[in-house]
């Protein structure tokens, strides 16, 4: 499979270095030399130094031969238009866009429809706000998927030192909770993934990711000494596009929500925009301002700004000044690993959020949807059990999954199964899966392989 | 630095060289010639050697490889390959020390050509075969070939490309490292396939016109014959050689475009047209030059002078007459040809045209630039700016090339060589070509170099194929630094 991206940068390059791990065939173009010595150096990519939208270029990247383009640089009309291009030169090739301005919310559908046929448009910042939006809805959480519309979710939490399930083996699990358990699928002990087998301990602070269903949420999160509270009171600290966003989602909501922003010329502008909000003018990583706004009663605080740096010491600000949980907006990769050792491990990024969303529509055969984790060590796919496929129509003790992959969850119509060795999964199931970066190209494969003789 | 995983990686490489081995080992039970002993025993102990390095510093899969680790695991294995591969000549009767071994061995890899043997036509085929087989491996280089085949270096491909295939404008024909290998062991293949047919037309045995080819391609210029390709005198080989000398000494991406359907590429390159064009006119120069001294017939002057040139300028080394006795102008050209090679991303050594060219396009930026003071002007190539650190790269190469060669020749001539030699010597070893003047002329041999000599030349040809920067890294001490 070929895949033509253009823009060279951080989601250009992380989607770029996990399609060339996976052996596909991808071409990167950028007009900055320096992007593109990165790409070059790093991964096994062709590049082109050049503009993606011009036609002279795409033909030279070959989108004759593309199956998908990925248009991800900075600027939205330099995507849009290397899809058009792109659509008069090949229009076969599938297309997906980055377009950030919200003018274009209510005409995804126009475009797909018409002229540049663009197949996926991805807005980060909505991406974000979802993302935001799931973190707070499952209390303690540091990463949440869901998959089946919803009914099964993916939880990534963090165990305490007080949770009954400290120090347990899993094989004990029956012992302590009967029915309807959650099924973990993989811990992260100092920044190692591993996947667990029976007779593997959970310890106090690893990262415990599981999967559950919606309706036993409640009952998992207590297990892990977890208890939802209602939210109230919400801060906001930067009025950019994904603060605006957020704040105008929860307006419909009756949450007390209170926006921090710098600039007046912006505050007044969001003023205008926003009805119930409290807009306030202020630096918000001022302790006196956060203080007169009552951040100890805050329920959640979330730092939006451009500047990551100061994200993360306004949330260790409003932790130390009594907000329960603080959300930080971080951009830059190579800080993630350092997050759990500060004490932040709620953290949103548009790339990463735009990035999980590309990979999900890049997959083959029929994946529904896709989530990486944490440092993009594994990935969870959702995907329809086709009647051709390797998987279908026995015991699961008898097929052979990849190595570092597990199903952890199948759909059949409205009920959702923990998987058994018994379990039979029948064609048009849908079914969740773990696996590894490494184990991905071979469960696209039987997941997809016989798909090809159509 | 990870040297485990270095180390695993050369083990692979051992093992797979050992592999290679099958193929001599073929020709020898074939002629059931006296080479069959050496061989086996060579195969086993580079197979078994290559087993046991691979096992003691297995490491798991990484997906990662430094710069440094790449050009560390091109040079490591370059240097034990050069090991290996000396060890059927060292346990037949026909190489008297490991030193003539190595060299032989490293002579092959490096594409040079340089020989000590003084009686080839007396050495069994098996041995023949290799030593004009190791070459043909070492032309596209061993480890684009393993890249290729051996699923195990995905990862590090690019940065062991990179260090193997140096040139100063990388390009990749495929999106991935393992299709681009592949391609360029395939345009090779298909190339050996057609000169082997062409000579064997010609009248040479299939055993010759086999080991011949092996050694055109990677324009390395190892003979079965003593007086190389000489012997033939046939008007038809020499041309069919010349033909595929010019060839190999075209960037091979250009090749595989113009079997793509691009037939004008070649004459749209600027370095090919540069390369083809000093082809041409250097022959035509050393022609006229031979024709009126010594030379009674023009025919014979041009095919004798023109395979003369080609055979230096693409850094093959085969000869069909001894330049030794021509006029000195042409002996100077040939000189010359030594230093400049033929074009990057082909199998030849030298310079490489495309530096000398970036060269002089940089000096005439900056004649330009004392006329012109407030001038923007970039050095170009076919149309697109050459970025700076690119040209720093290039007049760091150049630097360090002649650099080198200057050293290499007052290390030699410290061994007692004399004047000529020396300077020659070297200058034919680190551009990969062979033959030099003096007494390791067309018409000699490097028997008579000293042992500290051979070692020494054979450092510098490692040094002219892995194109410096690869090899020199080494002894900068920055480099062992944690």
């Amino acid at each position: 499979m070929k895949v033509v991206i253009v823009g060279a940068g951080e989601v250009g390059f992380h989607i770029a270095s996990r399609l060339a791990f996976e052996n596909k065939n991808v071409v990167v173009i950028d007009k900055d030399p320096n992007a593109i010595r990165r790409i070059s150096d790093n991964i096994d990519a062709q590049v082109i130094v050049g503009t993606g939208s011009s036609p002279i270029v795409l033909e030279e990247a070959g989108i004759k031969e593309a199956e998908i383009l990925l248009a991800v640089t900075d600027s939205d009309e330099t995507n849009l238009v290397a899809c058009l291009t792109a659509d008069i030169l090949s229009p076969a090739t599938r297309k997906l866009a980055r377009v950030r301005n919200a003018d274009f919310d209510n005409y995804h559908e126009t475009l797909r429809e018409n002229a540049p046929h663009i197949d996926t448009i991805i807005n980060p910042e909505i991406e974000v706000v979802k993302t935001i939006d799931r973190l707070m809805s499952v209390p303690g959480a540091v990463d949440v998927g869901e998959f089946a519309d919803g009914r099964i979710k993916f939880i990534g939490i963090r165990l305490d030192e007080g949770s009954r399930l400290a120090g347990l083996r899993l094989s004990k699990l029956p012992s302590i909770i009967s029915e309807s358990r959650p099924l973990i699928a993989a811990i992260i002990r100092n920044e190692e993934l591993i996947i667990p087998h029976g007779d593997s301990r959970v310890l106090p602070g690893d990262l415990i990711y599981f999967i559950c269903e919606e309706s036993n949420l409640a009952d998992t999160l207590e297990l892990f000494n977890k208890y939802a509270d209602p939210l109230k009171r919400l801060i906001i600290v930067g009025g950019g596009r994904i603060g605006y966003r957020l704040a105008a989602q929860f307006e419909n909501r009756s949450v007390h929500t209170k926006l921090i922003e710098k600039d007046a010329a912006r505050c007044s502008q969001l003023a205008e925009k926003l009805n119930r909000t409290v807009v306030i003018h202020g630096d918000g990583s001022d302790q006196e301002l956060l203080a007169e706004e009552n951040i100890q009663d805050a329920d959640v605080v979330i730092p939006l700004t451009k500047d990551e740096e100061t994200n993360i010491l306004v949330s260790l600000l409003a932790k130390k000044m009594g907000a329960r949980k603080a959300i930080a907006r971080i951009n830059k990769f190579s800080y993630f690993p350092l997050m759990s050792t500060i004490g932040l491990d709620q953290i949103v990024s548009p790339r990463l959020s735009a990035i999980n969303t590309i990979l999900q529509h890049v997959r083959r055969g029929k994946v529904l949807s896709a989530i990486s984790i944490k440092g993009e060590q594994a990935e969870v796919l959702e995907a329809l059990a086709l009647e051709t496929s390797d998987i279908v129509g026995k015991p699961l003790k008898n097929v052979g999954m990849p190595k570092g992959s597990i199903l952890i969850g199948i759909l059949r119509q409205d009920t959702v199964m923990i998987p058994s060795g018994n379990s039979v999964i029948e064609p048009g199931d849908r079914i969740v899966l773990f696996a590894r970066r490494e184990a991905v190209p071979k469960i696209e494969k039987i997941l997809a392989v016989k798909l090809e003789f159509f | 630095m990870r040297w485990r995983y270095i180390l695993q990686a050369v083990g692979i490489l051992t093992l797979f060289l050992g592999l290679t081995m099958l193929l001599p080992l073929g020709v020898s039970l074939y002629f059931k010639d006296s080479s069959i002993a050496p061989i086996t025993k060579s195969l086993l102990i580079t197979i078994l050697s290559g087993g046991c390095m691979f096992f003691v510093f297995r490491c798991p899969q990484t997906e990662y490889m430094s710069q440094r680790e790449g050009m560390a695991i091109v040079a490591v294995g370059w240097t034990v390959v050069g090991l290996f591969g000396a060890l059927p000549f060292f346990f037949s009767e026909h190489f008297l020390t490991f030193t003539d071994a190595f060299f032989e061995s490293v002579s092959g890899f490096t594409t040079t050509g340089a020989s000590v043997l003084t009686n080839i036509e007396a050495t069994p085929e098996g041995l023949l075969l290799w030593r004009s087989f190791i070459q043909w491996l070492g032309g596209m280089g061993i480890i684009v070939l393993s890249i290729a085949i051996l699923p195990f270096l995905g990862v590090g491909g690019m940065q062991l490309y990179k260090a193997e295939v140096p040139t100063p404008v990388p390009d990749k024909l495929k999106p991935r490292i393992r299709d681009t290998a592949m391609t360029l062991w395939k345009v090779y293949g298909a190339m050996t396939i057609i000169e082997t047919i062409l000579l064997v037309i010609g009248g040479m045995s299939f055993f010759d016109a086999l080991c011949h080819t092996f050694t055109t391609l990677p324009t390395g210029g190892f003979s079965t014959k003593n007086t190389s390709v000489a012997h033939f005198d046939s008007a038809y080989i020499d041309s069919v050689i010349i033909l595929f000398m010019v060839a190999a000494g075209i960037n091979f991406s250009l090749h595989y475009q113009m079997l793509k359907g691009k037939p004008l590429i070649m004459w749209r390159d600027s370095e090919c047209r540069f390369y083809l064009a000093t082809v041409c006119i250097l022959t035509l120069i050393v022609s006229v030059n031979i024709y009126g001294n010594g030379y009674g017939q023009l025919g014979r002057a041009l095919r004798d002078g023109a395979f003369q040139v080609v055979s230096i300028l693409t850094t093959t080394g085969f000869a069909t007459a001894d330049y030794e006795t021509w006029p000195a102008m042409s002996q100077i050209i040939l000189l010359l040809c030594m230093f400049l090679g033929a074009s990057a991303g082909s199998t030849g050594g030298g310079m490489k045209c495309l530096r000398i060219m970036l060269y002089f396009k940089y000096c005439y930026k900056e004649l330009f630039s004392l006329i012109h003071p407030h001038a923007v002007r970039h050095v170009k190539i076919g149309g697109k700016a050459i970025p700076s650190d690119v040209m720093r790269s290039v007049l760091g190469f150049l630097g360090l090339y002649m650099g080198l060669f200057a050293f290499c020749t007052v290390l030699l001539a410290a061994l007692d060589v004399d004047f000529v030699t020396s300077f020659a010597a070297v200058a034919a070893c680190i551009g990969n070509i062979g033959p030099g003047f003096g007494t390791v002329g067309p018409v000699e041999n490097f028997a008579n170099i000293p042992i500290l000599g051979k070692w020494l030349l054979a450092w510098c040809m490692l040094l002219g194929r892995l194109e410096i920067y690869t090899v020199i890294i080494f002894l900068v001490p920055e480099f062992w630094r944690k």
